[in-house]
């Protein structure tokens, strides 16, 4: 008890200089959906309709198996209601007396005020998505704690220490990082029954997890190398083992080469890859890209033993600013999936695809804008094709008003349910004082599923959205800056 | 020269401490006859408390309580009496060519009047439009000057060069902070505000020459560039695909990964509005990279199941009706989207065809796919399908 009484005397002196930041969103939505539900009738109720085809008494087309003594079709299902409140908190804490240490976390405070449960992502209702304790100097930054890092590999999220050692003089960052991990693009670990909705396999134990990340930046270029691996703690073998390069070279102002590579050592294959050239000057910009891309699976599970095979697409986009309030933008990119080397005469599948889109952005103006575009999809899976635009109205620097609208067409291929959307909606948003945001929208969602049977259904609905930013501060007049800002409180040399 | 109005404001508000001095007039024939210390180095600056007193004795007058100055004074201002007499050599400028406005009588006395310092020093602008050559003639750097505090720095006005839509861009400050920096950029700023922007790996070296000064944060560099417009978000892709060296003079990676990321509840506005009906074209063929934000497992299946777009009740159930015998041909469609099979179907799924122990043995292993490296790398994997007779040596 001395100890501790001590070390609260000690620390007084530092507490009282103590600086923090904290920013609060909330944001609730009231939606509602209404997916599909199996259900089946005695394949001698079925009846057929003017085409022959079988239908249930209602007019449901219904699926009869040869042999089968059920056919089965879908309904409607029921209208879900989903009320999610959802709150990030994220904070900084520093001053602690010792040049360079401060505190950071954010945290996602997630609930369904519906009675339905209807929402994803509400459970577990408290989810830690960061939260560590930094060692900031001018060669070294130390962390420790929930961390997320985002590399050429993708987001890694763990438990653990991380340093990264930097050589100032000659632009070189070397990182390492060592901890528990977390599962890919959640912030829970893969134990979580939350990751298994299905009642499929689950690891038992959290992997461990490793990586390096090296970085040189320079005028002319910047080239990076990370490698990364994920050990089973159980059986002491791989879950994932990959590495990735990846660069840029600025050979003159405005135009810069970037590429990327990423290698499985696991699997023994390479991952996506990708290698562009982009062109950026005050009224033209521009972007030629070639990828590939291959999706990657961890180790316990079967996935990456089924061969996904990549597809390699050739992109671009240009943006041009013809004059001060015009700005027209296009986009489009085409793709070829490698052969998968599968013999299926009775099913014909789309092996290649395109993208495309075109708009136009106006600032007639002060304090208004207009935005329209028009895009259409097509490849393996699913379509795409509809437009939309919006009017953006600023009045004053803490207040602007949205109206957009859009309508969408979406095919699928392996579906035989033609899905039109059409949307209206407004949002608005006001910055009450520097630490008070408002914000506030309604959207009438307009979805018609077209069939020529009974399951043919209009889902037509409002939705509406309400958020809070607040934000609680000492230390500094941050309030409007840049997240850089939020996240480097007082600056690099702060005490 | 900023300072120099926020100095002359304390100097109005504590130096005349109530004192008249136009009302004394008549009793005061010369001003150093109370500031020595404006003539003469080492005496005192103000006047002794027994000063007052000799008329303020409360017969006399009544009875006033003056103290002289004794802290320092908060101030910027490189300026000395004495010294600047020196300086004016042949020259040196009466006390009320400073302390009182053009044409007002000699007692009409103010703090320092900066327009009359910019008349002496040449300087035919107003203050704040003075050129940034002219700063450190009258200033201090922020961080030798110790005595103001962090309020002080904070109501430092912005000259109106800085409201130039140009001033953010390497024409504009930047040029500025090449040539001048550590002597008039310094006089309100430290390295600790420019690293509110230019937080990346390599901030200009420029940077390195400053002075360190944490109350320099107490102004916030937070304008955008001109460039950024009101819909900059929805465009800025392709800018930063083409040229993150711009970017990154003012932007590090956790800025992106702001909006970039799953739990962005702060920042909805990443995917467009309606795109959750519009998803399936984007996800089936990776438009991006979509578990580096979301979970297959939790945010994919989990939605889907909710929608009945799962397969709960085996694989012969007909949904795929867009393609009538589409189960016992789908090896070519999963090969090519894996990533979305599994948003709605589990391993278990796929093992009643593919396992090798129970099951119907249907091969699912295709191109690059490395039996020896895989068993080596985990085998445990290899179990699922295989048992406990995983072929290999």
């Amino acid at each position: 008890m001395r100890r501790v009484v001590v070390v609260l005397l000690l620390a007084a002196a530092p507490l009282a200089a103590q600086d923090y930041r904290l920013r609060l969103d909330a944001r609730f939505q009231s939606v509602s959906f209404r997916g599909v539900e199996l259900d089946s009738i005695l394949a001698s109720a079925a009846v057929a309709d003017s085409t022959g085809s079988l239908q249930t008494p209602d007019g449901f087309a219904v699926l009869c198996l040869p042999g089968e003594a059920y056919c089965t079709y879908f309904r409607p299902g029921p209208q879900r209601v989903g009320a999610p409140l959802v709150t990030m908190v994220g904070g900084s804490v520093w001053g602690f007396g010792v040049r360079g240490l401060s505190a950071h976390g954010t945290a996602r405070l997630g609930a369904d005020l519906s009675n339905d449960n209807a929402w994803p992502g509400t459970d577990p209702a408290v989810q830690l998505v960061e939260g560590y304790v930094q060692y900031a100097a001018e060669r070294v930054t130390a962390r420790a704690g929930r961390q997320i890092l985002y590399t050429r590999l993708g987001t890694t999220g763990f438990d653990g220490a991380n340093v990264t050692w930097r050589v100032p003089r000659q632009h070189i960052n070397v990182a390492g990082y060592l901890g528990w991990g977390l599962a890919r693009g959640v912030a829970l670990p893969v134990t979580s029954p939350a990751l298994n909705p299905l009642d499929d396999f689950q690891p038992q134990q959290r992997q461990i997890i490793a990586g390096l990340d090296a970085d040189w930046t320079a005028r002319l270029g910047e080239a990076r190398l990370s490698y990364q691996r994920e050990v089973d703690p159980r059986s002491d073998k791989f879950v994932s083992e990959r590495v990735a390069v990846s660069g840029a070279v600025r050979p003159s102002a405005g135009w810069t080469v970037s590429g990327g590579a990423e290698y499985d050592m696991a699997a023994g294959w390479w991952g996506s890859a990708d290698l562009s050239v982009g062109y950026a000057t005050r009224t033209v910009t521009g972007l030629l890209e070639g990828r590939r891309y291959r999706p990657h699976f961890d180790l316990w599970t079967i996935w990456g033993a089924f061969s996904p095979v990549p597809y390699h697409s050739l992109r671009g986009s240009v943006t041009v600013r013809p004059s001060r309030p015009l700005q027209l933008h296009a986009r489009g990119e085409v793709y070829r999936f490698d052969p998968a080397e599968v013999s299926a005469p009775l099913v014909s599948y789309v092996t290649d695809g395109w993208r495309a889109e075109v708009g136009a952005t106006v600032e007639p103006r002060t304090g208004w804008i207009i935005d329209g575009g028009y895009s259409r999809e097509f490849g393996p899976g699913a379509a795409s094709v509809g437009g939309g635009a919006s009017v953006t109205y600023t009045p004053t620097r803490h207040t602007r008003v949205t109206v957009y609208g859009h309508a969408h067409d979406r095919p699928l291929e392996f579906r035989y349910s033609e899905s039109v959307l059409r949307v209206l909606g407004l949002d608005g948003g006001t910055d009450l004082n520097d630490r008070v945001r408002l914000s506030l929208g309604a959207m009438r969602y307009a979805e018609e599923r077209r069939r020529p049977d009974a399951a043919e259904f209009d889902w037509t609905q409002w939705r509406l959205t309400a958020g809070v930013t607040l934000l609680f501060a000492r230390g500094g007049d941050l309030e409007n800056l840049p997240p850089a800002i939020r996240r480097m409180p007082g600056g690099r040399n702060a005490p | 020269m900023i300072t120099f109005l926020l100095a002359a404001s304390f100097v109005q508000a504590a130096d005349s401490g109530g004192f008249d001095h136009l009302k004394h007039k008549g009793l005061f024939p010369s001003c150093t006859s109370c500031h020595a210390g404006a003539e003469t180095a080492g005496a005192p600056l103000w006047p002794k408390e027994s000063s007052c007193v000799d008329c303020h004795d409360g017969k006399i007058e009544k009875v006033v309580v003056w103290r002289p100055r004794t802290e320092a004074r908060r101030t910027n201002l490189r300026f000395d009496h004495v010294q600047h007499r020196v300086a004016a050599k042949d020259k040196p400028a009466p006390c009320a060519a400073c302390h009182t406005e053009a044409g007002e009588p000699r007692m009409a006395v103010r703090p320092p009047v900066v327009g009359r310092c910019l008349d002496c020093h040449g300087i035919r602008t107003a203050h704040l439009a003075a050129p940034d050559s002219a700063c450190a003639t009258c200033h201090l750097s922020l961080a030798r000057a110790v005595t103001l505090t962090r309020g002080d720095v904070a109501r430092f006005p912005a000259p109106p060069s800085h409201d130039d839509v140009r001033w953010l861009g390497r024409e504009g400050h930047g040029a500025v902070a090449r040539s001048a920096l550590t002597t008039n950029c310094a006089t309100c700023h430290a390295q600790e505000f420019c690293y509110q922007c230019h937080a990346g790996g390599t901030p200009p070296r420029a940077i390195a020459a400053f002075a360190s000064d944490p109350r320099s944060t107490a102004l916030a560099a937070h304008r955008a560039p001109a460039s950024h417009g009101a819909t900059f978000a929805d465009r800025h892709a392709a800018l930063a695909a083409a040229g993150t060296a711009s970017c990154s003079s003012c932007h590090i990676r956790s800025d992106c990964l702001e909006c970039h990321r799953s739990t962005a509840a702060n920042a909805p506005g990443y995917h467009p509005s309606g795109f959750l009906s519009r998803h399936p074209a984007a996800a089936y063929a990776r438009e991006t990279s979509c578990n580096d934000c979301h979970s297959e497992r939790s945010f994919c299946a989990a939605c889907h199941q909710q929608s009945g777009l799962v397969a709960t009740r085996g694989l012969r159930t007909g949904y795929h009706d867009g393609s009538r015998f589409f189960s016992a041909g789908h090896g070519g469609a999963a090969r090519q989207s894996l990533e979305s099979c599994v948003s709605c179907h589990t391993e278990r799924d796929c093992l009643p065809c593919h396992s090798a122990v129970g099951g119907r043995r249907y091969n699912p292993h295709g191109p690059g796919f490395d039996a020896e490296r895989l068993r080596r790398k985990n085998i445990q994997m290899c179990t699922v399908c295989h048992g406990g007779a995983v072929p290999g040596p």
